[in-house]
């Protein structure tokens, strides 16, 4: 039975809860003009790399890239997954440092950063301990629930835009890419690349067509748009450039007389991190599969509870956050390993696999 | 063992057996059984009748084919009790040697068909299961007149011997839980099963859950509509419920009489149902995690006017949701308990409790007045007590997630109960599946 549209929305949860917050900034830093283009650039990346990736494991259907490499040698197996395993970690660690910082500058002021962190992470090692089918369905029912929020804020948001400010399309930074090599482009790349690896890692009685999830992933072009776009509509270039959030900034101005809310973006953000909990419980099962496989000592809770206190604990030490960015720029060479390296690998060990399939019979 | 001795001792210990000598063509013989389930003088009379066919047919009382009961052949202690206790009626020759059992007229000890008393039907067939198995089982038979329809039974129980029917409809159940069902239920436990947590044990579901693995239902139609869709339902003697195994989400928003109405209006109550889930869990904890937390969500004169009802009140929004909420709790469980006449009292004494002197006492909000009356509503719009007692525990978690982290708090706990209940399964179900007849989702 195909589970597709279960992935599906996982799929979209995991990239939505990436998109609205830091995605922005970045863009938005990296170029005064044309951001369409590096928006689109980024999405380009994302979805040749979702079509190499999924063909790849299409290609060695029942096999999940574990057992793919280990099929090649354990040492082979270990030298790809160590890096893919620290990246893991790393985006925990730094998701949650982040999105707790930015609960604390948004709305919980008084509340310490720590035990939203531990709150984070609870809920995310909970949620992670229940196994993969059941953050399927849990992402089925946040996304029922949420989602219907979601679009009206989207909607909503653009209540202040003047289309003027779209103008001008183009110019020459955009037009000769020279803002790819700049450190906020660079960044930026982290809400493509996180989202889909996780593809790898289901199990086979869960089964799902890639062809559908490098279709559905066209249906997330419109946030990442809308992410960028209305706060330069609602304040300009120049003005949203200077915000450390400027989406979150731009659905704050929004004011709806017939609703008993001051702040629809409060329910909003919520949403987004809910979604982003989502996001830490699967980055937390796909990094235990590694785990459990290179040391298979360690069973479930045990391996997930020692998993969340590392993490934990290494979040405590990050102080601020510069640090958080610092941390963050160096975590873009194990992205990019991720992001290029993996599927590749992926894509050349399937069709490897075909042909000896192919010759064998 | 000498029959008539060991009963005649028997009889010492226990005053309800009776032990009566008669005489059955032409031949002194005993009769016994508890004259509790037994009437007498209807089987006396019966049985009279029958031994006079046998004659007449040529056929000595005791043999295999005299059509008076079936022989027991040298029966220990334990058989003969178990026929007795079953309700059946012995007949052993003066000299013990001989032995008959057989089912004499009982008493009627089951009410009658009535209406049910925890769900109440607005379209529908009316009549409720009661405590009487065979009733039951006949009840679901006239609802599903389909030659579809299995019958399996079992006795479960050491010492107290239970009689239990599952029933199914072939061709529609998933084979996959039909299988899981039966291999349970025909290892045949040595524990009793006198209630559904120890059925729930034996059946190996986790203590400890907050969503029962299966559905009750006081009503045939609904058990005969979901053995229709492929669901499996089991009845235990005395018990006046058909518990349907697996329990969805569903069973809390979907009910078959919904059915009887035009289907816009079918829709119109889910979506009101779903709103009541909604509304009952998020309410309490959105109150406190506006108050207490994150006021400025609100539109300022909203949030003046909470300020102002709250004006007076000594303690925080959660010892205050928490204290109204207790005795919300209270008045509910009392009224379950309470005897009918003096229910309209209690029920006035709590409306002024909860109404007007509360707030005047400066103990609680008027707006926390409202909220909970409005969330304790919306409790019982989920169809089965059971489902809404699961949904009141669930808001507790929201209240004191809502109370620490506020609105935040209060999503995230959505989010654990969201991963909660994506997390149950019955026998590989999940509670989220869509279900279809003969049609499986995930």
């Amino acid at each position: 039975m195909d589970k597709s549209r279960q992935v599906i929305v996982m799929f979209w949860i995991t990239h939505i809860g990436l998109i609205f917050f830091l995605y922005p900034t970045e863009i938005i830093g990296s170029l005064t003009a044309g951001h369409w283009c590096a928006v689109l650039l980024g999405f380009l990346i994302h979805i040749s790399m979702l079509a190499v990736y999924t063909k790849g494991l299409s290609q060695c259907a029942p096999l999940n890239v574990i057992d793919l490499f280990q099929g090649v040698g354990r040492v082979f197996a270990f030298a790809m997954l160590l890096p893919l395993a620290i990246y893991f970690i790393m985006i925990m660690i730094i998701t949650i440092r982040a999105y707790a910082e930015i609960v604390t500058v948004i709305f919980l002021g008084n509340t310490p950063l720590w035990t939203i962190m531990l709150l984070f992470l609870a809920v995310s090692t909970f949620i992670c301990l229940l196994g993969i089918e059941s953050i399927f369905r849990t992402g089925m029912l946040v996304a029922l629930l949420f989602f219907p929020f979601l679009i009206l804020v989207v909607v909503l948001s653009f209540q202040n835009t003047d289309w003027h400010y779209m103008l001008p399309l183009m110019d020459r930074d955009a037009a000769t890419f020279a803002y790819t090599l700049r450190r906020p482009f660079l960044k930026s790349l982290f809400a493509f690349v996180g989202g889909f690896l996780f593809l790898g890692f289901i199990p086979p009685h869960i089964p799902f067509q890639g062809r559908k999830i490098v279709l559905a992933s066209l249906g997330l072009i419109p946030f990442f748009l809308v992410s960028v776009y209305v706060p330069l509509l609602t304040f300009g270039e120049n003005t949203a450039s200077k915000f450390p959030f400027p989406f979150i900034m731009a659905v704050d101005t929004v004011d709806v007389s017939w609703l008993m809310f001051d702040r629809v973006t409060m329910f909003f953000m919520i949403s987004m991190l809910c979604f982003v909990i989502l996001f830490l419980s699967l980055g937390m099962w796909v990094t235990l599969l590694m785990i459990k496989r290179g040391i298979p000592v360690l069973k479930d809770p045990t391996a997930c509870l020692l998993l969340a206190a590392v993490v934990y604990s290494v979040c405590l030490l990050v102080p601020n956050w510069s640090a958080v960015e610092r941390l963050m720029w160096w975590n873009t060479l194990p992205r990019y390993y991720a992001a290029f390296i993996i599927p590749l690998a992926v894509f050349a060990l399937g069709a490897r696999r075909r042909r000896m399939e192919a010759v064998r019979p | 063992m000498k029959l008539p001795a060991f009963l005649e001792s028997r009889q010492a210990k226990d005053s309800d057996l009776f032990l009566h000598s008669l005489f059955l063509a032409g031949e002194s013989v005993y009769l016994a059984g508890y004259t509790s389930l037994i009437d007498l003088p209807q089987s006396i009379v019966m049985l009279r009748q029958l031994a006079l066919n046998a004659a007449g047919a040529g056929k000595a009382l005791f043999d295999r084919d005299s059509g008076v009961g079936t022989p027991m052949r040298e029966p220990s202690e334990q058989e003969v009790l178990d026929a007795l206790a079953a309700g059946d009626a012995l007949i052993c020759s003066q000299s013990g040697d001989r032995c008959l059992r057989l089912i004499p007229v009982g008493r009627t000890l089951s009410r009658a068909l009535e209406s049910p008393t925890t769900e109440n039907v607005l379209r529908g067939a009316i009549s409720a299961f009661n405590e009487d198995l065979d009733t039951n089982v006949g009840l679901i038979k006239k609802h599903l007149p389909s030659d579809t329809l299995r019958i399996r039974s079992y006795s479960l129980g050491q010492s107290q011997r239970r009689k239990t029917v599952l029933l199914y409809a072939e061709g529609k159940i998933r084979e996959q839980l039909l299988q899981s069902i039966v291999q349970k239920l025909e290892t045949l436990p040595d524990v009793d099963i006198p209630d559904l947590q120890a059925l729930s044990d034996f059946f190996g579901f986790p203590k400890w859950a907050l969503i029962t693995r299966y559905n009750t239902s006081e009503l045939p139609q609904e058990a005969a509509f979901a053995l229709e869709h492929g669901k499996a339902v089991l009845l235990l003697d005395r018990f006046p419920f058909a518990l349907v195994l697996p329990s969805l989400l569903s069973d809390m928003f979907v009910s078959q009489n919904d059915r009887n109405f035009p289907a816009i209006i079918m829709f119109s109550f889910r979506l009101l149902r779903v709103l009541g889930v909604l509304v009952n869990v998020l309410l309490p904890g959105l109150y406190v995690a506006l108050v207490s937390v994150n006021p400025e969500v609100l539109r300022i004169e909203i949030a003046l006017s909470i300020a102002g009802s709250r004006e007076g009140v000594p303690y925080p929004a959660l010892v205050e949701t928490l204290l109204l909420l207790l005795i919300l709790e209270l008045t509910l469980e009392s009224a379950i308990r309470l005897p009918t006449t003096i229910g309209p009292t209690i029920t006035m004494v709590g409306g002024i409790i909860l109404g007007q002197a509360v707030v005047q006492a400066k103990l609680v909000s008027n707006v926390l007045i409202i909220i909970l009356a409005a969330s304790t509503i919306a409790n019982f719009t989920v169809i089965g007590f059971q489902n809404a007692t699961a949904l009141r525990l669930g808001k507790y978690l929201l209240l004191v997630l809502s109370a620490m982290f506020g609105v935040l708090g209060l999503f995230v706990g959505i989010v654990v109960i969201c991963a909660y209940i994506g997390h149950v399964n019955t026998f590989g179900v999940p509670y989220l599946s869509r279900w279809k007849a003969g049609r499986r989702y995930g």
